[in-house]
């Protein structure tokens, strides 16, 4: 792992760490109600300033605080076209089966490739430190997994293209 | 050591009560249930659940010297269970809410009782003889957000609330019916029913766990932002001191004596405040014991990224990288502890013990009997 990989990481463990400090706390609008205020946004007394981390201008990573809910957006790094659509459908896959992942989000904050929502019930069930080594584990093996497809669709343009090429020699 | 005892009772604990004698133990295993412990024959056992509520209990408070217990709940109902025989028996309160209850106290002469509410209104209920029920005022439009937290001054006419708005309000809770004319003694002398006394913006954050000091003479409440707040002479002119520790925010305060205060909260381990003999507030130390110090894994990583940059091996790094904020924390409590209960001996005005309870379901006692460093202050 680069230097600034991790850096990247460990800010974004920290505040992962200092933002997750939630509690049950029931809708003030709606009766009988108990939503996460990050999504519903009604009051404003409940949320906490955005915190964003930049890498660079492709790789960033948006946290939003309430006082029950965190949200966490990422943006993958995507150079060039081919990366673009192989994150794009590979974070579709992901996110198309969120609930195995619990923490997933269905869809992704606008100007996001990902999102997590982590609500007070996470952490009552799962264990904080865990929960946020997923989640930075998570954005570890993502480069990693998209270099790989990437890889592996070069390597095998190549071998379709040398085969293809053969019954012409 | 300073826990010395540790039970766990259920998956995930939201607040818990004890009775005088310390003998039977309340709590609510974040669900719609009350669970009622008993220590039989050095065991603890179940012996009743109390099933009313049909939504998460949010706070339980047992009173000494009736032996009441009453409870709230985010169903915006509270009950008042009163043991008739061997079974608890619950009266209706008329709470008058249409959000969710968040906290409740029992006045020091348990005549009345305090609820804090999402629907940003503090509820004093009191009983009424004629109907066989619990009725309320409310203390209605003052708060700017929900009530978090509540506590009775020991004179049992002021009441401190703490609010998500980021603000502490005093407020006289003087109710006709019940509070005699003797007890209009001090400061609340001349105030009604819901007049604030004071308001204090001393956080831009969020406010919980309001307590009073015994003597009533000093208020803490904690922020969001990692502040513990001290307020002496309440009144038109009072002494605030902020302390901000570096840690992960409190949610619940106690106070052991005038001049010592335990803050228990996300850091899962209760810190200690204490004041020096010119009053001026400090943190001292937390009472946990940690097997993993924080600051030992992060020099260790500072120390091996110097490395790998003097050498080029980035791998050294990341090796040490993976495991170097995976800790548990290694204290007794494992997750968020949200609510702290003084254990004061049967007789005796002094606490030296309390019980904390958090979202991994463990009820702790603590003992600061052998606490040789903090005894000054007790």
């Amino acid at each position: 792992m680069s230097n600034t990989l991790r850096l990247y990481l460990t800010c974004i463990r920290n505040t992962l760490d200092a933002a997750m400090c939630l509690q049950n706390f029931p809708c003030q609008e709606v009766e009988r109600h108990n939503k996460p205020e990050v999504e519903l946004k009604t009051s404003s007394e409940l949320l906490l300033n955005p915190v964003l981390i930049c890498r660079n201008e492709a790789e960033k990573c948006l946290i939003e605080t309430s006082i029950n809910s965190l949200r966490i957006s990422l943006k993958v790094k995507q150079a060039d076209e081919l990366e673009n659509i192989l994150t794009k459908k590979f974070l579709r896959f992901l996110s198309m089966r969120a609930e195995a992942f619990q923490v997933l989000r269905r869809k992704p904050v606008q100007g996001y490739d990902i999102s997590f929502l982590v609500t007070n019930y996470h952490c009552e069930d799962m264990q904080k430190h865990k929960l946020i080594d997923f989640i930075v584990q998570f954005m570890e093996d993502i480069d990693k997994e998209i270099s790989e497809l990437k890889m592996s669709v070069n390597t095998r343009g190549r071998l379709v293209a040398t085969e293809f090429l053969k019954q012409f020699m | 050591m300073a826990a010395v005892e540790v039970h766990k009772f259920a998956q995930c604990i939201t607040c818990h009560a004890w009775s005088r004698d310390r003998s039977m133990l309340a709590f609510c295993p974040n669900n719609n249930e009350v669970h009622i412990y008993a220590l039989l024959q050095g065991k603890w056992e179940k012996l009743h659940v109390l099933q009313k509520h049909d939504q998460i209990v949010s706070g339980i408070d047992w009173s000494a010297r009736s032996n009441k217990i009453v409870t709230a709940s985010h169903d915006r109902n509270s009950y008042v269970w009163n043991l008739e025989g061997s079974e608890w028996v619950p009266t209706l309160v008329i709470l008058r809410l249409n959000r969710a209850a968040l906290c409740v106290k029992w006045s020091p002469r348990e005549n009345k009782f305090a609820v804090g509410s999402g629907a940003k209104t503090v509820c004093i209920c009191y009983y009424e003889q004629e109907n066989n029920w619990w009725v309320s005022k409310l203390i209605r439009k003052r708060h700017d957000s929900s009530v978090t937290s509540v506590a009775w001054h020991p004179n049992n006419i002021l009441l401190a609330t703490a609010s998500t708005d980021g603000k502490c309000r005093i407020f006289s809770t003087f109710i006709k019916v019940v509070d005699a004319k003797e007890s209009r003694t001090g400061p609340s002398a001349d105030s009604k029913f819901g007049e604030q006394i004071l308001q204090l913006d001393l956080s831009f954050t969020w406010s919980f766990g309001v307590r009073w000091s015994p003597s009533g003479n000093t208020l803490a409440y904690v922020g969001h932002n990692s502040m513990i707040y001290f307020v002496d002479d309440v009144g038109p002119s009072p002494l605030a001191q902020n302390v901000a520790f570096r840690d992960l925010p409190l949610r619940d305060v106690l106070f052991l004596s005038e001049r010592l205060v335990i803050g228990v909260g996300f850091d899962c381990n209760p810190m200690v405040f204490a004041a020096d003999e010119r009053g001026i507030w400090s943190f001292i130390k937390f009472l946990g014991e940690r097997k993993t110090t924080s600051s030992g894994p992060k020099y260790g990583s500072q120390f091996s990224e110097a490395f790998g940059k003097l050498y080029g091996q980035p791998k050294q790094g990341f090796n040490n990288d993976t495991n170097e904020h995976s800790r548990s924390r290694g204290g007794v409590h494992e997750n968020c502890i949200n609510c702290i209960v003084p254990l004061g001996a049967p007789g005796s005005s002094k606490v030296k013990r309390f019980s904390t309870s958090g979202l991994d379901g463990k009820i702790v006692v603590w003992d600061m009997e052998n606490q040789e460093d903090l005894a000054e202050y007790l």
